[in-house]
């Protein structure tokens, strides 16, 4: 009967048309805003995976990754002095402004890496030498801050071409590729010293210090170490990552926002296929309460009403989900807007999709369930 | 209890009450009626006075309150629903006015649906929906659409889905009233030669007195009780009356 239920379902086009169009637009808007908002969170984290170190120790009130304190430049040693430490680096953040050929400024993320161990160093250098980074006035870029520094110029900045980076001159070494920044921020590495050297002095430069557990030490042991040694907050890598996507839960509306058009997705697509559903339930009414005359009993009818809105959804969510997957890819290959699709979002999604349908049917089986046979001998 | 086995349908005393309160309408007053296996029975009568409703009863389509209704000696009011639907789906074929064929399904698979729905597997399904096709005069049409096919042609193929699982009760509901008069004529051939069957019985509701010719006896309602039985040889039962059969036609409105 199964079969028969879908050619019933198939034969109202418009209908039909309808309920896959609504169901598509459904799992659009979920996955895309989702997969836009997971991606938005994972540029909130981008400095660790930028810099990946196992301890992050920061002032005590620093509570996310992208607004850090500075700390006194005696701090590093003080946590290398604590029981249950490796080593420790020290690691200096700053937004910058650098000048582009056509006259105009852009901010550029300035790490500064520990002058002997570079740790902290970009995950992928594309050109160039990480070493060099130690020559004078030497950075490393990433693919972003090429692009957008290159504006003005005649051919893209490249190796051992110059820009100014707060009215003092910077020799690109080696260009890297880079996690985005949340802000856009294209990254500039320099080695701790020259990081100071172009950045306008402060009382306090230290920005953040990297660490690792000592051989035989848990990361949660020797945060707790750091922690009760020098009074500044220790975060595993972990910790550090909840704490800044909490962090924007709490204090931005970007999940309210996004949150608001997800839910938009789930409602538009359960108003569509539920009111079109039912319709279609309606209009066949006469047909359905035909076959209840027949024996086909209320389980069967359930059943062929479910196998009719589960393979919209199927369908619906498939063409959804290769929407999503186009828009993926296009973005990004270009970068933007952030996009991060793991596996439980479209799982996610499908859930949601099957769940409408499911619900859809219910509408239908309710009003069949209450149908008498005896329908079909009125006129 | 002879007589009930011997026949298809015995009704007793049956009421029926549509609504509550000021607003009730009572479409059955205590039916009696009675069904022989291997006849054509019409139940003819004006409009509202029961004989759609006295239909469902029989066909186990509609509840009724009080009263008794055997069906080939299987009592209806001791059935629970489940038992109701089960006892329709192997025992009774539904011919609609409106024929009913579901207008995106090909002849062959609205014709199959009844099978399916005893749990026929397709391809045995297909066979029998062809094979009831060629017997009903629509050989090589199985794979169209009803909305390709004239009228009676429809009706012929609600015939064929009421008979493909070989009913033992064919309940049909104005057969002929969207059908022309010599088409119509074509049908009650058709229903006339099913009831030839001796296992089987065959319930029209009409108003067209064209038609009664082909039945073996008539059953005529008023004001939902059963008031007279005419069969063919002019017996018009104990109330009396003329007959219904022809030459004496009488146009009942």
């Amino acid at each position: 009967m199964y079969h028969l239920a879908l050619k019933m379902l198939l034969g109202d086009r418009a209908k039909f048309v309808m309920l896959v169009g609504g169901l598509t637009f459904a799992t659009l808007l979920m996955t895309q805003q989702a997969a836009v908002f997971f991606g938005l969170l994972t540029w909130t984290t981008s400095h660790m995976r930028n810099m990946r170190a196992k301890l992050w120790v920061v002032d005590r009130k620093v509570e996310q990754a992208n607004e850090l304190k500075a700390l006194r430049d005696t701090d590093v040693n003080r946590v290398r002095s604590a029981p249950g430490v490796a080593w420790a680096v020290p690691v200096y953040m700053t937004i910058q402004s650098a000048k582009l050929a056509d006259g105009n400024f852009k901010p550029v993320q300035l790490v500064g890496l520990d002058n002997t161990t570079l740790i902290g160093r970009p995950p992928v250098i594309l050109q160039g030498r990480l070493e060099d980074v130690r020559l004078p006035n030497a950075v490393i870029l990433d693919e972003l801050g090429v692009k957008r520094l290159s504006a003005g110029r005649a051919k893209p900045l490249g190796l051992g071409d110059t820009f100014e980076l707060n009215d003092k001159e910077a020799r690109i070494v080696a260009i890297c590729r880079a996690d985005r920044h949340f802000f856009g921020y294209p990254y500039t590495y320099a080695t701790y010293t020259q990081a100071l050297q172009f950045a306008p002095k402060q009382r306090k430069m230290l920005s953040l210090v990297l660490a690792e557990p000592a051989p035989g030490w848990t990361l949660a042991a020797a945060a707790s170490s750091i922690e009760a040694e020098t009074g500044m907050k220790a975060y595993t890598e972990d910790e550090l990552f909840w704490s800044t996507i909490w962090w924007y839960f709490r204090n931005t509306g970007i999940p309210v926002a996004f949150m608001s058009i997800i839910l938009l997705g789930l409602i538009v697509g359960t108003t569509i296929s539920g009111q079109t559903f039912y319709a279609f339930v309606h209009e066949n009414l006469r047909h359905l309460g035909a076959l209840k005359a027949m024996g086909a009993s209320n389980g069967l009818l359930a059943r062929m009403l479910l196998v009719q809105s589960l393979t919209v959804g199927f369908l619906g969510y498939g063409l959804g989900a290769l929407m999503v997957t186009a828009f993926g890819r296009s973005v990004l290959a270009r970068g933007e807007p952030p996009f991060m699709m793991p596996w439980q979002l479209p799982v996610g999604t499908f859930l949601a999709v099957m769940g409408i349908c499911c619900l859809s049917a219910l509408l239908g089986i309710r009003k069949v369930w209450n149908i008498e046979p005896a329908i079909v001998f009125r006129g | 209890m002879q007589a009930s086995t011997q026949l298809a349908v015995h009704i007793r005393a049956v009421t029926k009450t549509f609504g509550t309160g000021e607003a009730a309408v009572r479409a059955l007053k205590g039916v009696d009626f009675d069904a022989r296996q291997g006849e054509l029975l019409m139940i003819v009568g004006p409009s509202g006075c029961g004989k759609t409703t006295l239909l469902s009863v029989i066909a186990g389509t509609l509840d009724f309150e009080a009263g008794e209704v055997e069906v080939f000696g299987s009592s209806l009011h001791g059935m629970k629903p489940r038992e109701v639907t089960e006892f329709r789906k192997r025992h009774v074929g539904f011919i609609f006015q409106q024929f009913n064929l579901i207008p995106t399904l090909t002849l062959i698979e609205n014709v199959c649906v009844p099978l399916l729905i005893n749990g026929t597997g397709w391809r045995i399904a297909e066979q029998k929906a062809t094979a009831i096709l060629d017997r009903l005069g629509l050989q090589g049409r199985g794979h169209e659409l009803p909305r390709n096919l004239s009228g009676g042609q429809q009706q012929r193929v609600a015939i064929a889905r009421a008979l493909v699982h070989e009913p033992r009760l064919v309940i049909c509901d104005e057969p002929t009233s969207a059908l022309d008069k010599d088409t119509g004529a074509l049908i009650m051939e058709l229903l006339r030669d099913i009831a030839r069957h001796p296992d089987r019985t065959v319930i029209v509701v009409t108003h067209d007195n064209r038609i009664f010719k082909h039945a073996d006896r008539l059953t005529e309602m008023e004001d939902g009780r059963v008031q007279r039985v005419h069969d063919q040889a002019g017996n018009s039962g104990e109330n009396g009356g003329s007959s219904l059969f022809p030459p004496s036609p009488k146009l009942i409105t």
